[in-house]
């Protein structure tokens, strides 16, 4: 059996925390210490701590790893040390072939030099040839959307136009193996789509992706599955969408420092028709926001708030309970609150979804999750936009209409004609 | 222990040769900025040398005068170009990590192309700088003879020498920043040790004799003789000063590719 072109096994990283000796006057106990033999490579020193823990994983062709995790978790540890910039403490890590890293992909530029000069550099850099650069500069100028400005000192250009031209040069690596960081947060929703194109199209050459962002959806999109990183261990290795839901599990509340202690969030559970936990809901079904929550004292008439935002941000839709004129008189312990949508109007997407508890004055939250809950809406249905709108195709002059009908499910969404 | 060096030298050479278009592009590129940064170019290559042969011209023609064999300004010309080639490699060479730092913790590569490229580009000027040479020589009716087919042998071991300090510097200066002031000094004496501006054998008793096992006296002296006198370099020190540059290199190298991996969290 072939090995798996990415290979991750059992690999430990150290690091030192603060300062380390920075001049003569701490080389010589350092030496002595070496000297005595004192050289511990397993054991940590005073001042070190491990910032990844015996992480193991392999990704094979065709598949694409998302990893997710909070900041300090370890994540660019994972990737510096794919990458060969940094070695393991102990155990081992493989990548096989060429890997193109699309991290930092502007590092080598030089503000003096222009962007044809700097396409050149950070082509090599990145392991190019320089005929290679040459073939397909036009390609490349054309994709980073630079056009007549190449020949400009790259200090005179826009932070997005700087990061498109390093994005654009990394995107013609062909490489072996992807390596991805968050590069997805340049440009505009434009250019965004452009990257999450193409690396699309190389997942679909089965080119191995290792993706790591905060971007959850673009994970949940991108990915065939996904690790949780925490303190330099693997919490989760699964399904992006269990690997998402476990990351929110683990770290319950952004908010809201003690009232977050009075009611909290404790999970939220997309439910399909069927009342089955789901990450996928139907254009026209219909899905249960189940929201569970924790009191640690009687609330009165609170309020929960539900909002919808899709992928690349846009806020699709937001309801509360208090715009609803509902009480919901004293919650106290632990129970749960549905939202009960019947025909979900959503075009197919990644979507997430943000809750909420307010006070009864709406003023106040005792908790807030912002983009936590994932889940996406696939259709038959090529409408485009946001939304699918109910509606009737009219001719003058004729007796016939259109109706794209029914409510039940999407297979009577089909257009159906009417004589 | 054998198998492990073996494995180390063909990765080393390999990676350099994987890399060889990088290292010419960084080299460009610090070319490149310093004609579009400096209205003098190129002209600084020559102008430093000029001035310090001007300088010495009057001390050891008027305040001092020396028995050289030679034209004083030729025979100190042609010392300080070479030495500055050498000091100009490891001014640059010594912060070569530590000015990219953006590229040694972001990007993956052979670190040596760092140090390797500030040697390029003092080589470069250190072509620059030779044109006055030869305007000189043609001032003083000095031609060069068949010795000047030994001249790329003897740039080849200064430029080996010149590389293996070179790597131990920008190693020493990434781990510990007092490398680069310490090293300022020593090169300060340093030129004063080397047949750099009068003939080193002039001072002669023990210090002399000390004096001769510092390398660049055969490598400068070496470039006078083919150059100037149409004689070959004396073999002895010559032959010295190669093997200390070749094995230098060995071991800065060897050195340098064994740290390689923990610059990234050291810098």
């Amino acid at each position: 059996m072939r090995a798996a072109p990415v290979t991750f096994d059992a690999v430990w990283k150290k690091f030192r925390r603060g300062e380390r000796h920075d001049s003569l006057r701490d080389l010589i106990p350092s030496l002595a210490r070496r000297a005595l033999g004192r050289v511990p490579t397993d054991a940590l020193g005073g001042e070190e701590f491990w910032a990844v823990r015996d992480v193991s994983f392999t990704v094979c062709e065709g598949e694409a790893l998302g990893i997710i995790g909070p900041n300090g978790a370890g994540k660019s540890t994972v990737l510096k040390l794919l990458t060969r910039i940094l070695r393991p403490t102990r155990g081992r890590c493989e990548v096989r072939g060429r890997a193109g890293a699309l991290i930092e992909v502007a590092a080598g530029f030089h503000p003096d030099l222009t962007g044809r000069e700097n396409l050149f550099l950070q082509g090599a850099l990145m392991g190019m040839k320089q005929a290679e650069i040459a073939r397909k500069f036009d390609e490349i100028v054309e994709f980073a959307g630079i056009g007549e400005f190449i020949d400009t000192p790259v200090k005179r250009y826009s932070s997005g136009m700087n990061a498109r031209l390093g994005f654009a040069i990394a995107a013609h690596l062909d490489p072996d193996v992807l390596i991805i960081d968050e590069v997805l947060s340049v440009g505009d929703a434009r250019f965004q789509e452009r990257c999450l194109d193409r690396m699309r199209a190389l997942r679909a050459r089965g080119i191995p992706l290792v993706f790591v962002s905060h971007n959850l959806l673009a994970v949940l999109e991108l990915c065939t599955r996904a690790l949780l990183i925490d303190r330099g261990q693997v919490r989760f290795d699964g399904t992006p969408a269990g690997a998402i839901q476990e990351y929110r599990r683990a770290r319950p509340s952004q908010a809201v420092d003690d009232r977050a202690r009075e009611v909290h969030i404790a999970g939220v559970e997309v439910l399909n028709g069927h009342g089955r936990a789901a990450e996928e809901i139907e254009t026209g079904g219909s899905m249960t926001i189940r929201i569970h929550y924790a009191a640690s004292r009687p609330i009165e008439r609170p309020h929960f708030a539900v909002d919808v935002v899709r992928g690349d941000g846009v806020y699709c839709y937001g309801t509360n309970t208090r715009i609803d004129r509902l009480d919901l008189g004293v919650i106290d312990g632990d129970g749960h609150v549905d939202l009960v949508i019947p025909r979900v109007a959503l075009l197919p997407g990644c979507y997430s979804l943000s809750i909420g508890i307010q006070d009864t004055h709406g003023a106040c939250p005792y908790d807030i999750q912002h983009q936590a809950y994932p889940f996406s809406v696939t259709s038959d249905r090529r409408d485009l936009g946001i939304v699918w709108l109910e509606h009737t195709w009219r001719m003058q002059g004729s007796d016939l209409d259109c109706v794209p009908a029914a409510r039940r499910n999407t297979r009577d969404l089909t257009p159906e004609v009417i004589r | 222990m054998d198998g492990r060096l073996a494995a180390d030298l063909r990765e080393m050479v390999s990676e350099q040769r994987e890399y060889r278009e990088l290292l010419v592009r960084l080299t460009l590129r610090d070319l490149l900025l310093r004609y579009k940064q400096t209205v003098m170019g190129a002209g600084w290559a020559m102008f430093m040398p000029l001035v310090n042969t001007a300088v010495f011209s009057i001390i050891f023609t008027r305040v001092a005068p020396i028995d050289t064999g030679l034209p004083y300004p030729v025979f100190a010309y042609c010392g300080l170009m070479a030495w500055n080639f050498f000091a100009a490699s490891q001014r640059f060479a010594v912060v070569s990590l530590t000015s990219n730092t953006n590229l040694v913790t972001k990007v993956y590569c052979p670190r040596e192309v760092f140090p390797f490229s500030a040697i390029l580009v003092s080589l470069v000027d250190f072509a620059v700088a030779s044109l006055v040479l030869v305007a000189m020589m043609a001032w003083y009716h000095i031609a060069a003879g068949r010795a000047l087919l030994l001249l790329p042998l003897i740039v080849a071991v200064h430029v080996v020498f010149t590389a293996g300090v070179a790597l131990l510097l920008a190693m020493g200066n990434l781990f510990y920043r007092d490398v680069k002031y310490l090293f300022e000094i020593v090169l300060a004496v340093w030129m004063f040790a080397t047949s750099v501006v009068y003939p080193i054998d002039q001072i002669g008793g023990r210090l002399g004799a000390a004096l001769m096992l510092n390398p660049m006296t055969p490598i400068i002296d070496a470039y006078r003789s083919v150059l100037l006198r149409n004689e070959l370099p004396a073999a002895g020190p010559f032959a010295y000063a190669a093997a200390v540059a070749v094995a230098l290199l060995g071991v800065g190298w060897v050195a340098f590719h064994r740290a390689e991996f923990q610059f990234a969290e050291n810098i």
